[in-house]
């Protein structure tokens, strides 16, 4: 078991949020995790990725506790809606700002440049470059430290449909070279493309925990989505 | 056209609440008029004049019984030597002290700590008021009034200039920083990366501390200034600077965007520099001011600047400064660690 998530709860002002929430996940697994606004989605990610502080429970991924976040850092990624970049600064700044902080060879930087097809961009201002780009680069950059686990918060919200099927291919690749990924969507046709196995949250809570084909044939998803 | 106009306005307008603006609207008029009301006092209100005399100077005996019979008015302090005099003054235990002139035999020198402050005015008011009572219309007692401060002009405002640039990096650019790190997410970012908290609250606290270290060289050299006393004078910017950027650090802690954290700073940066740069005008803002943290840099900058003196006359004021920032560093961390409006 990869991640162990155990009664996980965060409640914003006495409302929303997440209720205690238990599952785990298997190396290699590929999950979306679906719902309406404010089903507590995003805040399941950002709590993973310690963004959130959570208000109970624990978190083990690959045995190591959510609160040792020095530890865990390179063990997730996390690649957020907008992308955090310093967007002052170059595409490459960002990749060496973030691979002197995890201490890696700056070899691996030009590995993620070819790989996202970033190498014409890498002296631009992150400023100057289209939404679709930031993505890629946002991407690129959770990957540096190589962590097993990646967590996609909404990754083609905004984005055209060449960009979108862009992250598709990303996504796909990401996953098969063995990185477990869990990610957020709206997009039934993302989901079915993508997931190998999907989680519906609803009003903080999962309501459904499956394979993508028991989903979309669910009383449940024709229920909150019909 | 108008429409548009009026429903823009309306708009700006309710940005400005929502950013927070309309705050310093609010309190910058407020925070004037409590200044005024501390700086223009009633005569009443006047505390004291603490005077020295100097035992072996021969004294008028009139100006000496005038002194002792408007004792609401006057303390007299005999000192041994002019130098114990000097050192009083100094150390605020008198207001200015009579010496003989040497120019005109018959009157008296003031010798003063400044001359544009409201001791100086108060000491001279008080003597012109005591010789008409006593002497009518007659030639003044005092005939000069010498500083123990006697550079000029330029020298004698640098330590407001100093205390000016530490408080506008310390409350203007830091929070506003720390804010846009906050609002861009870069923050949480960062701590996605074996890089510790109190790592990143360390690298915050040099960069407020380079900005002051930087801005404080740059006046000095573009002035010329130079300083005696460097050492002691280091240590004051440098623990000035460590308080100072601490303080502006948790202010952006508080925010939760750019617009209020500056804001926030402005709130902040006026009441700390006004009534310390003030205070040598104003009694009672020179009673209220060593309550701020920035009049205990202010003081013994202006000491160290402008009477030779140094930080080991200073102990307490350090101190504070130290307990200020350290107290404030702590509730950043903690905040920090909270992921507080993140």
């Amino acid at each position: 078991m990869l991640i162990e998530v155990r009664d996980l709860a965060k409640i914003y002002n006495g409302k929303r949020g997440l209720l205690q929430t238990s599952f785990a996940v298997e190396k290699g697994e590929l999950i979306a995790i679906v719902g309406h606004n404010g089903a507590g989605k995003s805040t399941l990610l950002k709590m993973l990725s310690s963004w959130i502080i959570p208000d109970s429970g624990e978190v083990l991924v690959d045995g190591i506790n959510l609160e040792n976040r020095i530890a865990l850092v390179r063990k997730i990624g996390f690649v957020p809606e907008t992308p955090n970049l310093f967007d002052f600064f170059s595409v490459e700044y960002n990749f060496k700002l973030f691979a002197r902080l995890f201490q890696i060879p700056f070899s691996r930087i030009e590995e993620i440049l070819k790989e996202f097809n970033l190498l014409t961009y890498r002296h631009n201002k992150v400023q100057v470059l289209s939404k679709g780009l930031k993505q890629r680069v946002s991407i690129g950059r959770s990957l540096l430290a190589d962590p097993p686990v990646l967590l996609f918060d909404e990754p083609t919200s905004g984005l055209d449909f060449e960009m979108t099927k862009e992250v598709y291919r990303l996504l796909k690749s990401t996953h098969s070279s063995g990185k477990t990924i869990l990610f957020t969507s709206h997009r039934p046709e993302e989901i079915k493309t993508l997931a190998t196995r999907i989680m519906l949250l609803h009003q903080g809570s999962v309501v459904f925990d499956g394979q993508p084909q028991e989903y979309f044939q669910s009383k449940i998803y024709e229920n909150l989505y019909a | 056209m108008i429409r548009n106009i009026i429903t823009l306005t309306v708009n700006d307008l309710a940005i400005a609440f929502k950013n927070k603006t309309i705050y310093l609207i609010l309190f910058i008029p407020l925070f004037v008029f409590l200044s005024l009301q501390f700086v223009d006092q009633k005569n009443e209100e006047l505390r004291t004049i603490q005077i020295g005399l100097i035992q072996n100077v021969e004294y008028s005996p009139v100006i000496i019984q005038s002194l002792k019979a408007a004792d609401t008015v006057f303390v007299v302090s005999w000192l041994a030597t002019e130098e114990e005099g000097r050192r009083w003054l100094k150390e605020k235990k008198i207001d200015g002290f009579l010496l003989k002139s040497e120019k005109e035999p018959r009157s008296l020198e003031l010798l003063v700590l400044e001359k544009a402050s409201f001791q100086t005015i108060a000491i001279v008011e008080g003597f012109s008021a005591l010789q008409i009572a006593v002497e009518g219309k007659s030639k003044n007692w005092l005939s000069d009034i010498k500083s123990l401060r006697d550079s000029g002009i330029q020298r004698q405002t640098l330590p407001t200039w100093i205390l000016m640039l530490v408080l506008l990096v310390g409350f203007i650019v830091i929070p506003a920083q720390i804010a846009e790190e906050k609002e861009k997410k870069l923050l949480l970012g960062l701590l996605q990366t074996p890089v510790r908290e109190c790592e990143w609250l360390v690298a915050k606290l040099f960069l407020g501390m380079i900005l002051i270290h930087l801005a404080v060289i740059f006046l000095h050299l573009l002035g010329k200034f130079e300083v005696e006393n460097s050492l002691s004078y280091c240590a004051f910017i440098g623990i000035g600077s460590f308080c100072f950027s601490s303080f502006g650090i948790f202010l952006g802690f508080l925010c939760r965007t750019q617009a209020s954290a500056r804001t926030l700073g402005v709130l902040f940066y006026l009441p700390l520099l006004l009534p310390s740069a003030l205070s040598d005008f104003s009694q009672k803002l020179h009673s209220f001011a060593p309550v701020l943290p920035s009049y205990q840099f202010y003081g013994p900058i202006k000491a160290i600047l402008l009477e030779g003196g140094g930080v080991s006359n200073f102990p307490l004021e350090w101190i504070y400064l130290c307990f200020v920032g350290l107290i404030t560093s702590l509730f950043s961390y903690l905040l920090l660690k909270k992921r507080w409006l993140m």
